[in-house]
């Protein structure tokens, strides 16, 4: 999944580069070509939303819903739904799609699903609560730990485990997409085989169109909550970040997810609105377990921290990121949505500023000592480390570049140094690194409990050499961590869970697996002229960017053609 | 004829050179590509086991189990590339490398071999004009078309689209059609070829500014070299018209030179505009190879490769019977 989010970056890259040329025209033009809005007040006719989720070109026809990394944006949430929308940026109670509403036994073995009555898939059928079942127990999805599923009555699933789901609960209520069992029941075993060209879910839209350079959605007329008041989305290919704002400028393009250093240009007339959410964390990951096959000076904790105190946060977010981005936390939370998990004040914000004295002595306290070159070096071995990002991401290299800078400043020598995006993958999954420029993915949810999970338990890490079966690239390893966690995870009462999560905070904070940097940064685009009922700073009842799965399709069912 | 029969048999013999290169390459690799390539096909599979089919055709194109003698891998090879099976690509999963190639083959062959195409005949043609009138204020065209040349071709694209894309909107932004008139992709109509016609102007447009230049220095030059020779001056002595000194002794002796580079500028078409693409988002081969190039998508990228090799065979081939048409030595010579 973490592949999912990197389109953006490579995009944000193309435009990076192309800013160099900063001769583009002063004032955008008025001249709409291609657009048909009328000039006049008269109402203006239906046209269909054009988005660009941040795929390039060709264009590959697949909807399949197994194929996570692949398949095209629609497919998650315009077309498949899952039973549950959850808005990772408000702390609010999940809000009914396919599903009406489900209760967690107090154990939290037994998960009761009430399913929306009378609705149909997109080709007529009726959805039942036996899809529901056929999606629960289809191998794809079949948690290890499912002991039964059954449809109890025409809307009532239940579905019993044997052990504990209350994290479980935002992966299997909000990221399991429903299947029709009369279409996925005949082809078997066969079904990563396909592409899916001709879908059939119970989303808002269905697939109209395709072509290699864009693909077209019209409104499901059996949806649940009748055809969308806008009717049709064309989801467009470009290579280009530059072409995207040529086209928001001119009025061709409603809606965009992409990196903008400066969106004044284009949201100067007042046509299109913009607006940032500052979500997953950009950290510098370091292979840090001995044991499991790290090698380098970076598997001490102690450079970690004085690393960690080295870096100038603040210069980062202004020079490599435009000042888009929001402040990392130690605790990898995010704020204010997860305040109440977070029990240390001092873990709510990483250091702005570069303390290069505080970071010397802590390499003073573990036994280091400057040689001749003014840099730290133990046993005669120098404090030398390798840095790298993928080639092109310009706001990753810049960050990696002004790290190196501030670290030679604390006697910590970082190679820097950029790689081709192949080259990037295979030493980070293999951990054969010591330090590169990483995203994680921030939780669903507004508790921690995902991204401790992923990224930090021993369980989700291998050995270097082999690919990890989680997102623990680190190769992290630590008993307090793992206890904590499993503690948190079998439990549905609060206090015990904050407690759990404080000994995880402590221990992450200490041995930074993951050195915090900034939130990253993600900028919408969305035409406000001609489509009303977007997220406001008031209203974030989704995050409106067009490559987040379910929220994209939230967002678009709320929208209407303005009068 | 002879010399057409020595020309077809030297390149069907070197047709089988570069398939048969590119059937021991792999397999003189360091590793074993094949199973890398099964590994990201796998992957890209979601980690489900692939079809036989399609672990035999991987098997054959990067190399089998020691076990099976060479030979025998090379026959089944053989047989592979006749059925024009080239494989799965890993990076566009589950498509095929030939239907990839074949998508995007057509848009790169009219656009950029159009844009070559006219890039020469504007070279040559203005080139033997300045040429032929040189000494005269005509000689100033030199060293701006090498100016022009010399600019970053993206910078230029990105300034033409600033100008007559966005601040004129005379010109579509990107793309090679409208996919907003036609979400259904590529149709025979004429509405589609005007509007296929409309996005190709631009792209077209810088190629031929930022590859002139090349083409009327070599020809003025030339042309400037060949119109001092002693036959030049016979015919003018025979008192021939001018233009029929100029046309039929001056610059079609002058052109050969060109005529040899425009072979290998054609047979480089294929190969796509990869800059021009990525500016424009137009459709080719040059995102496919720069695709399989980043991914390491060891299929794709031997069947980019491949494809490229039959064109610069094929468009040299065709140089080759052209030059024995308008300089007739080589065909007793040659």
């Amino acid at each position: 999944m973490s592949y999912r989010k990197f389109i953006v970056p490579i995009a944000a890259t193309a435009l990076a580069l192309t800013s160099l040329v900063g001769c583009s025209p002063a004032s955008p033009a008025p001249t709409e070509p291609g657009a048909t809005a009328p000039e006049t007040g008269q109402p203006a006719p239906a046209r269909p939303l054009r988005v660009w989720a941040g795929n390039s070109t060709p264009i590959s026809v697949d909807f399949n819903p197994f194929h996570v990394d692949n398949a095209l944006h629609a497919t998650f949430g315009a077309i498949y739904e899952p039973l549950f929308f959850f808005n990772e940026l408000k702390a609010n109670p999940p809000t009914g799609l396919v599903g009406e509403s489900f209760e967690l036994s107090e154990d939290g073995l037994v998960l009761t699903v009430k399913v929306k009555a009378n609705q149909k898939w997109s080709d007529g059928e009726p959805l039942t609560a036996d899809d529901v079942v056929f999606t629960y127990t289809h191998p794809y999805n079949k948690s290890d730990h499912l002991v039964s599923a059954e449809a109890t009555d025409a809307t009532t699933v239940v579905l019993t485990y044997d052990e504990p789901q209350f994290t479980s609960v935002p992966l299997l209520m909000g990221n399991t997409w429903m299947l029709p069992k009369h279409i996925w029941e005949p082809i078997g075993d066969k079904w990563n085989d396909q592409v899916n060209e001709n879908p059939v879910g119970s989303g808002p839209y269905v697939v109209s169109a395709t072509s290699d350079a864009s693909y077209s959605t019209v409104g499901n007329p059996n949806f649940r909550d009748g055809v969308p008041a806008v009717s049709e989305v064309q989801y467009i290919g470009l290579d280009s970040n530059q072409s995207s704002e040529d086209m928001l400028k001119t009025g061709q393009l409603d809606w965009v997810g992409q990196f903008i250093a400066n969106p004044d240009p284009v949201v100067a007339d007042g046509v299109i609105a913009t607006m940032n959410n500052q979500l997953d964390p950009t950290v510098v990951i370091a292979c840090v377990t001995v044991e499991l096959g790290c090698k380098g000076p970076q598997t001490d904790p102690a450079v970690r921290q004085a690393l960690n105190l080295a870096i100038d946060r603040s210069a980062i977010a202004e020079k490599a990121f435009a000042g888009l981005t929001g402040l990392s936390n130690p605790a990898m939370v995010l704020l204010p949505r997860d305040e109440q998990w977070v029990t240390d004040a001092t873990l709510k914000e990483s250091p702005q500023q570069a303390d290069a004295a505080a970071a010397e002595q802590i390499l003073v306290a573990a036994g280091y000592a400057k040689n001749d070159k003014g840099i730290y070096a133990k046993d005669g071995k120098a404090l030398s480390l390798d840095l790298f990002s993928p080639d092109g991401w310009t706001d990753y290299n810049d960050a990696a570049k002004l790290i190196s800078e501030a670290a030679g400043k604390a006697g910590i020598e970082i190679k820097y140094r950029t790689v081709s995006e192949a080259q990037y993958w295979d030493p980070v999954g293999q951990g054969d690194f010591q330090l590169a420029m990483f995203g994680l993915t921030q939780s669903q949810v507004p508790d921690p409990y995902q991204v401790y999970y992923e990224y930090y338990t021993t369980g989700r890490t291998t050995a270097t050499g082999d690919w990890p079966n989680g997102q623990n690239y680190s190769r992290y390893s630590n008993k307090v961590v793992d206890a904590a966690v499993k503690k948190a995870a079998g439990t549905n009462d609060d206090a015990i869970k904050k407690a759990a999560y404080a000994e995880v905070q402590t221990e992450i904070a200490k041995d930074l697996p993951y050195i915090p940097v900034v939130l990253n940064a993600s900028q919408a685009f969305f035409n406000v002229r001609d489509f009303t009922g977007w997220p406001t700073q008031d209203n974030l009842y989704a995050n409106p960017l067009p490559y987040r799965a379910v929220a994209s399709a939230v967002v678009l069912a709320n929208l209407e053609p303005a009068q | 004829m002879s010399f057409y029969l020595r020309r077809i048999a030297f390149y069907l013999i070197t047709l089988w050179a570069a398939i048969s290169l590119n059937f021991l390459l792999p397999r003189m690799m360091p590793g074993d590509p094949a199973s890398i390539m099964l590994g990201k096909l796998r992957r890209a599979a979601g980690g489900r086991p692939l079809t036989d089919e399609a672990i035999q055709t991987v098997r054959l194109l990067f190399g089998a189990d020691k076990t099976t003698p060479l030979w025998d891998q090379y026959l089944a090879y053989w047989g592979q590339m006749l059925r024009f099976d080239l494989g799965i690509s890993s990076t566009r999963y589950p498509y095929t490398v030939v239907s990839l190639i074949a998508d995007a083959l057509p848009w790169t062959l009219v656009l950029v071999g159009t844009a070559t195409l006219i890039s020469f005949v504007l070279g040559i043609v203005v080139g033997g004009w300045v040429g032929w009138k040189r000494g005269t204020w005509l000689d100033h065209l030199v060293p701006v078309t090498t100016l022009l040349q010399s600019i970053p071709y993206f910078w230029l694209a990105l300034v033409l689209v600033a100008v007559f894309s966005v601040q004129l909107g005379l010109l579509p932004i990107f793309g090679g059609y409208d996919p907003f008139s036609f979400p259904g992709g590529p149709e025979w109509s004429w509405a589609f070829i005007s509007s296929a016609a409309k996005h190709a102007i631009l792209p077209a447009v810088t190629i031929v500014i930022s590859s002139i230049g090349g083409w009327l220095l070599g020809m003025r030059n030339m042309m400037v070299s060949t119109m001092s020779e002693d036959y030049v001056l016979t015919a003018e002595a025979k008192g021939l018209r001018p233009s029929r000194v100029r046309d039929r002794y001056a610059a079609r002796n002058a052109a050969i030179p060109s005529l040899a580079g425009f072979g290998i500028a054609l047979a480089f078409v294929v190969a796509g505009s990869i800059v021009m693409e990525q500016v424009f988002t137009y459709p080719g081969i040059g995102k496919l190879m720069i695709q399989a190039v980043q991914n390491l998508d060891y299929a794709l990228m031997q069947g980019v490769f491949l494809v490229i090799t039959l064109t610069v065979l094929a468009a040299n081939f065709v140089m080759d019977l052209i030059y024995g048409i308008i300089d007739p030595r080589v065909r007793t010579h040659g």
